[in-house]
Formats: C-alpha cells, sequence, structure tokens
C-alpha cells in the first residue's frame, strides 16, 4: 500500500468504515508507516470535530446541565 | 480541560455551555430521539469529566476528543436499543425537516458560524448527494461499507469510491482553512 492510499484508508479508519479484511491491511501499513502514519491518522480525527460543527446547534433543557453539575459535586464531595 | 483534569466543577460547567449545542445535535443526528438525546448528553459530560485525565492536547483538540467520544457512545446507545430501523425511518422523515449542511436548502440565519463551520457547510453542501449519503450513513449511523451498499442497494467498490472521494474534499477544504488560519 503506498502512503496515498494509506491516507485513504485513514480517513475511512477514523470514521469507522474500514471493513474487517481492510482493517487489517491498514494496520499493517500503519506499523509500515510508523509515526508519519500516527500524525496522520491524528490529523484526521479532526474530520469528526467537522461533522459536529456542519450541524446546526440543537438546544438541550436546563435541567440536563442542574443534573450534570449535582452529580459531579456530589462525587467530587464523595 | 486543565481546570477539569484538576476536577473544577466550574471548569466543566462552562465547557457545557460552550458546547452542549454541538453535542447534542451530533447525538440527535444519530439517535433521532430529543428524551434519549439528552439522557446521552448528560452521560457524555459525565464521561468527559471522568475520562478528562486521559486527554492529551497533543492529539487534537478538546472538542474533537469529546466528538470523538459523543458519536461513540451514541451510536453504542442506538445499536443497544436495536432502534436502527426506526432510526432510519425517521431519518428518512426528518432530512426534508432538518435544515442543517446535510440538506440542500440549508438556512444559517439565526445562528452565528464559526470559520469551521460555514466551510464545512459549504463543503458538506457541495458534494454530490451519494457522497453526502455515503458519509452520512458511515458517521452518523455508524455504518460499514457492506452495510451502506446494502441499504442503498449499491455495488460496495461505488460506495468505497464515494466515500474516498467525499472524506477527501472534506478534509482538503479544512487542511485549506487551517493553512489560512
Amino acid at each position: 500500500m503506498s502512503f496515498e492510499q494509506f491516507q485513504n484508508q485513514s480517513r475511512l479508519y477514523v470514521i469507522g468504515a474500514l471493513d474487517p479484511e481492510e482493517q487489517e491491511e491498514f494496520e499493517r501499513a500503519r506499523a509500515k508507516f510508523g509515526k508519519k502514519a500516527e500524525d496522520f491518522i491524528t490529523e484526521c480525527y479532526s474530520l469528526h470535530e467537522a461533522f459536529a460543527l456542519s450541524l446546526r446547534p440543537a438546544k438541550s433543557s436546563a435541567a440536563i446541565k442542574e443534573r450534570l453539575m449535582a452529580m459531579v459535586r456530589a462525587r467530587k464531595e464523595a | 480541560m486543565q481546570a477539569i483534569q484538576a476536577e473544577d466543577p466550574d471548569a466543566l460547567a462552562q465547557l457545557y455551555d460552550r458546547y452542549n449545542g454541538i453535542l447534542k445535535a451530533l447525538i440527535l443526528r444519530v439517535v433521532h430521539n430529543e428524551a434519549e438525546a439528552d439522557d446521552l448528553l448528560q452521560e457524555i459530560f459525565m464521561e468527559i469529566w471522568n475520562q478528562a485525565k486521559n486527554f492529551s492536547a497533543q492529539k487534537g483538540k478538546p472538542l474533537g476528543w469529546m466528538v470523538t467520544l459523543a458519536r461513540r457512545r451514541a451510536i453504542d446507545g442506538l445499536r443497544k436499543k436495536q432502534a436502527y430501523a426506526r432510526a432510519e425511518e425517521r431519518l428518512q422523515n426528518e432530512t426534508e425537516q432538518q435544515p442543517d449542511a446535510w440538506v440542500h436548502n440549508a438556512t444559517e440565519e439565526a445562528i452565528v458560524l464559526g470559520d469551521t463551520r460555514l466551510l464545512m457547510r459549504k463543503v458538506i453542501s457541495g458534494l454530490p448527494p451519494a457522497q453526502q449519503q455515503a458519509i452520512d450513513l458511515a458517521f452518523f449511523q455508524g455504518m460499514s461499507q457492506r452495510e451502506i451498499a446494502a441499504k442503498t442497494n449499491t455495488p460496495l467498490g461505488t460506495v468505497k469510491t464515494r466515500l474516498e472521494l467525499g472524506l477527501k474534499k472534506i478534509y482538503d477544504g479544512l487542511k485549506e482553512l487551517r493553512d489560512e488560519l
């Protein structure tokens, strides 16, 4: 697998779209390319953020925050 | 994030205020149910609190980490409840009602959008519908290429090409934006 092919596969990998047999080949290439591969995969995770930002923000109820903060404070005090 | 790692509840409250809308939108996109999305949102922020020590700034930005965590949790939730069929049906209906970047008639009034948000909407809405659909099913529904091929009655190779081309365009758009900033 060339590095360009690895880059294409990496973008599929970070969204979990590789099939099992592709995953094995991907892992072999990942080991072969070493740090360069890891750096590229890390960069690809920015796609997650981008997809989330492409959505219109949704409103959540104020009660969620209150419950969350009560749980966090209770856990901290415990 | 450093303050959250130091277990400061006020920092979590600030993080919540800043990002709950983005994360809720993502969760809602996956589970298509308001009450489930609220429950998951609370669980996810609790997980952020509990897992904050595992966050490393060297591996990316806090939002990216939180989105990855939220997406995984939401897809797990969807699978656990075996709600695939119902969600797909709702997805079909909501695609016509929900104005966002994945729909062609997106409107952006009433929301102040950052550079990334604007660019992502532009790039995604500029993709051919088949590429948008493939990415949507993979990212928001957690489907593999084979599952997408079966669902859309499309050859596996075509699905792969659509995903690769679509993701590359989005990735290149992001890279361009990062280079400009």
